[in-house]
């Protein structure tokens, strides 16, 4: 039977100054040349829609909390061949980036009404209620959070 | 009466009149040869051929030995007698001025110490003359290093320091300049007092004593943080006040000076000079000093460069101030001396070393095809300064990303330098190459149709180990996410052969490349392991040795994830695998597994164990087999003490490894 081993998922925070790297952990799922499969929802109203998508990490620098990749959009409608875009992406890291976007109009309530759709999201609310989040620990944290922005339209030559 | 001709001034005719044992005609000949040399490299170096320096040492040497002979009645004897050592030591002077040759020749013909001896003569005249020599002779790497610590030394550079003629204490100042080096030296300068006396003529000396002063201050603090903070401690009223106020002085070689001197002190010192107010002043005084015409200006970029090297927080302040836009302005002016030249694309390749903003405004202002220029020039330094100038900007993952440089304009040249005849050129040129090559398009077949391909494996055979792991390091960035065909083509001109006995290279750092070029190779589709099974398996045998003998972290790193990747095949694959993680041993040596998992290193300590999560996954039949070999050779327990691994990357692959485990029914 398996064993649970059994973590504490909750991170831990930091009080007055930063002192250590409060920072998500390098991670070798998340680097250059890693590649991902899932899906897009792009559902409206009017109907119901998800792509599926390949994703593939062409820069990842964590100093400033930034990465950027390519997505592959397999099925969308109208389109002959795959559309591939060019992405970058901003690494909530408490250091440049924290859970409020901060721009673009995005108030903290849109921000906070998407982040709690990732159940890996809710032992964090709190804290991100008080400051965005900005003295967490995310040293020890099994999951990085990130916000991805669509560029340009790769053409495939 | 004007000189009959030319004949009178032929260096054999002079040479021959520095002969003659009348002081009358000794001494025009003197002055002659010094006004035919001063200035004129040319013309020193036909003297010297001729013999010329040791002629004029010997009237030196004579000359002084008369000095002491000669008992001050004759005025006149003593007048010749001086001006013949004015002239003498003014001609060395000279010959040892900006040329190395001719220092070196002054040395040989033992003048140093005749030289010396006119430091103490009671004729100012010829105090001065001496001190000028010795001053162009401490100008250059060839002077006799000074020994500082011998206290009758320490005493004479003091009474040069404290000496009222400029010539004498600048001549102390060059000393110190020229032969501080050691932490003991520069401490025991500072034991002596020099500091102070250095810091009262900043204040109150003429400009050439202000000059030397910055310079030897700078050799005194450099990376000595403990004789810096006594200098600037927190008692004194102004710490470095009265550097910091030459950084106004009218006279811009001052202002460099000051900067300068500043730099080395916030390098050694890192919490000293941080104020923004510092920062932005230095950062607009070197810009603006661009703008000297004449060697100021050819030595700002270097400084500059000094200043803002792998300092985000500086780049940035200079980014604002347009740094970019002015380096951009000189470049477009063309005809640069090298030197100059040189610096403006070192500056511009330092600013944007790190920041993507930097880099796009480099971008937008069209500055890369004036680097692409500057790729085929005559000078070397240039050459290599534009290399390490598109290195920097070729970090541009976005840019990459769009296709933006893989094409003629930079792949060609670049290509060119690989057979340079500077070793430092091909390094950097294949420093560039290396981003270039990291392209996410399908245009990597430019590189290939331009035989820059073939070429690199060329260069991965070089008697140079730098052109060799830089070469491999291309190669490497080439063929990542290459598609197969590509792949195919660079393995059959590489050959398994040559790619084994790069893995085996006595150079660590070619290993390191060798090894991380295969887990390229075998990334991706899953005929690409293949490449590792070709001519016997030479390629596999090879990294199960290297990693058994190797005690570099990052080459345990690249090898474990090169068979990792092996180990994503099929059973073949992963078998081939465990045979080189667990050769048949004789002895019962702890096998470099174990070792690898408990190493410091996070990252090897990484890629092992997911080399273990891909031999071990479920969806294979031998993984049970695998696992009971690895928990018999002391593997498994291993991995059970890593579930609290502190590094998250670790803990988690662990975790992975146990799952796979837990599943076949363990304990």
């Amino acid at each position: 039977m398996p064993v649970r081993v059994a973590e504490n998922s909750a991170p831990s925070q930091v009080s007055g100054t930063n002192s250590g790297n409060t920072s998500p952990p390098a991670c070798t799922l998340l680097s250059v040349g890693q590649a991902f499969s899932g899906t897009q929802n792009v559902s409206s109203l009017q109907k119901e829609e998800a792509w599926r998508v390949n994703v593939r990490i062409q820069g990842c620098d964590l100093e400033h909390g930034y990465l950027c990749g390519t997505m592959e959009a397999l099925n969308v409608p109208m389109a002959d061949t795959p559309v591939v875009t060019f992405w970058e992406g901003e690494i909530v890291d408490t250091k440049n980036y924290t859970f409020y976007t901060g721009k673009w109009e995005a108030s903290s309530e849109d921000d906070k009404r998407h982040w709690t759709k990732f159940p890996s999201f809710s032992p964090l609310l709190n804290q991100v209620e008080v400051d965005g989040g900005k003295s967490l620990d995310l040293s020890n944290y099994p999951y990085i959070f990130m916000r991805w922005f669509y560029q340009w339209l790769l053409l495939r030559s | 009466m004007p000189s009959a001709t030319v004949n009178n001034h032929r260096p054999s005719e002079l040479l021959s009149r520095l002969a003659s044992s009348e002081p009358e005609v000794k001494l025009r000949a003197l002055r002659e040869v010094k006004n035919q040399i001063i200035g004129n490299r040319t013309k020193k170096l036909s003297f010297l051929k001729l013999g010329a320096v040791p002629a004029v040492a010997g009237i030196l040497a004579d000359s002084a030995d008369d000095v002491i002979d000669c008992n001050n009645n004759d005025c006149n004897v003593n007048n010749n007698i001086n001006s013949i050592l004015v002239q003498s030591a003014a001609a060395l002077g000279s010959f040892a001025c900006g040329f190395d040759a001719g220092v070196q020749a002054v040395l040989d013909a033992g003048a140093f110490p005749n030289l010396l001896r006119l430091l103490s003569n009671s004729n100012e005249k010829v105090v001065d003359a001496g001190a000028r020599a010795l001053r162009m002779i401490y100008q250059s790497k060839l002077a006799p290093k000074y020994d500082f610590l011998q206290q009758k030394n320490m005493e004479f550079l003091i009474s040069l320091l404290n000496s009222e003629n400029e010539n004498v204490s600048g001549l102390g100042a060059s000393i110190i300049t020229n032969s501080c080096e050691t932490s003991l030296e520069q401490k025991a300068l500072f034991d002596a007092g020099i500091l102070r006396r250095l810091n009262s003529l900043l204040e109150c000396g003429s400009l050439s004593q202000k000059d030397a002063s910055l310079e030897s201050l700078a050799s005194i603090f450099k990376n000595n943080s403990e004789v810096v903070s006594k200098f600037a401690g927190p008692e004194i009223e102004r710490p470095l006040g009265s550097i910091i106020d030459l950084l106004k002085d009218r006279y811009p070689r001052t202002r460099l000076l000051a900067c300068m001197c500043l730099i080395v002190i916030r390098s050694t010192s890192p919490n000293l000079l941080q104020d923004i107010g510092i920062k932005s002043k230095l950062i607009h005084i070197l810009i603006e000093l661009l703008d000297d015409p004449g060697q100021v200006g050819d030595e700002a970029p270097f400084a500059f460069s000094s200043l803002i090297a792998q300092k985000e927080d500086l780049q940035k302040l200079a980014l604002e101030a347009n740094a970019i836009d002015k380096l951009h302005h000189h470049l477009q002016k063309g005809s640069l001396h090298p030197r100059r030249y040189e610096g403006i694309l070192l500056a511009l390749a330092d600013m944007c070393s790190k920041l993507e903003s930097c880099r796009s405004k480099f971008l937008s202002l069209q500055v890369l095809n004036l680097v692409t220029d500057a790729l085929t020039v005559d000078s070397a330094d240039v050459r290599t300064a534009a290399c390490i100038c598109l290195k920097s900007v070729t970090r541009s993952i976005k840019n990459l990303s769009a296709g933006y440089f893989i094409n003629e304009m930079v792949v060609v040249p670049l290509v060119q330098l690989f057979l340079d005849p500077s070793t430092s050129v091909q390094v950097a040129a294949l420093g560039a190459i290396s981003n270039v090559v990291v392209d996410f398009t399908t245009h990597k077949c430019i590189f290939v149709q331009c035989g820059g391909m073939k070429q690199l494996v060329q260069l991965a055979t070089s008697m140079e180990s730098a052109v060799r792991s830089n070469a491999l390091w291309a190669l490497k960035n080439f063929v990542f996410l290459a598609d197969n065909r590509l792949k195919e083509s660079v393995f059959s001109e590489l050959t398994a052969s040559l790619l084994s006995s790069l893995i085996c290279d006595p150079e660590p750092s070619v290993q390191e490349q060798a090894l991380a070029l295969v887990r390229n190779l075998v990334d991706g589709c899953i005929n690409s392991v293949e490449f590792m099974f070709a001519e016997d398996g030479l390629i596999l045998g090879a990294i199960g040795r290297q990693l058994q003998s190797t005690v570099k972290a990052e080459i345990g790193i690249q090898g474990m994830y090169a068979l990792c990747n092996v180990a994503s095949g099929n059973e073949f694959h992963k078998e081939a695998v465990m045979h080189q993680l667990f050769p048949q041993m004789v002895d019962k040596n702890q096998s470099f597994m174990i070792n690898f998992l408990q190493s410091n290193d996070s990252q090897l300590r990484t890629a092992t164990v997911w080399t273990i999560v891909n031999l071990t996954c479920r969806s294979s039949p031998g993984a049970f087999g695998r696992l009971v070999k690895l928990r018999n050779a002391g593997i498994v327990s291993q991995i059970k003490n890593m579930v609290n691994d502190p590094c998250v990357d670790v803990k988690l692959r662990v975790r992975t490894v146990l799952g796979q485990s837990m599943a076949f029914g363990d304990n």
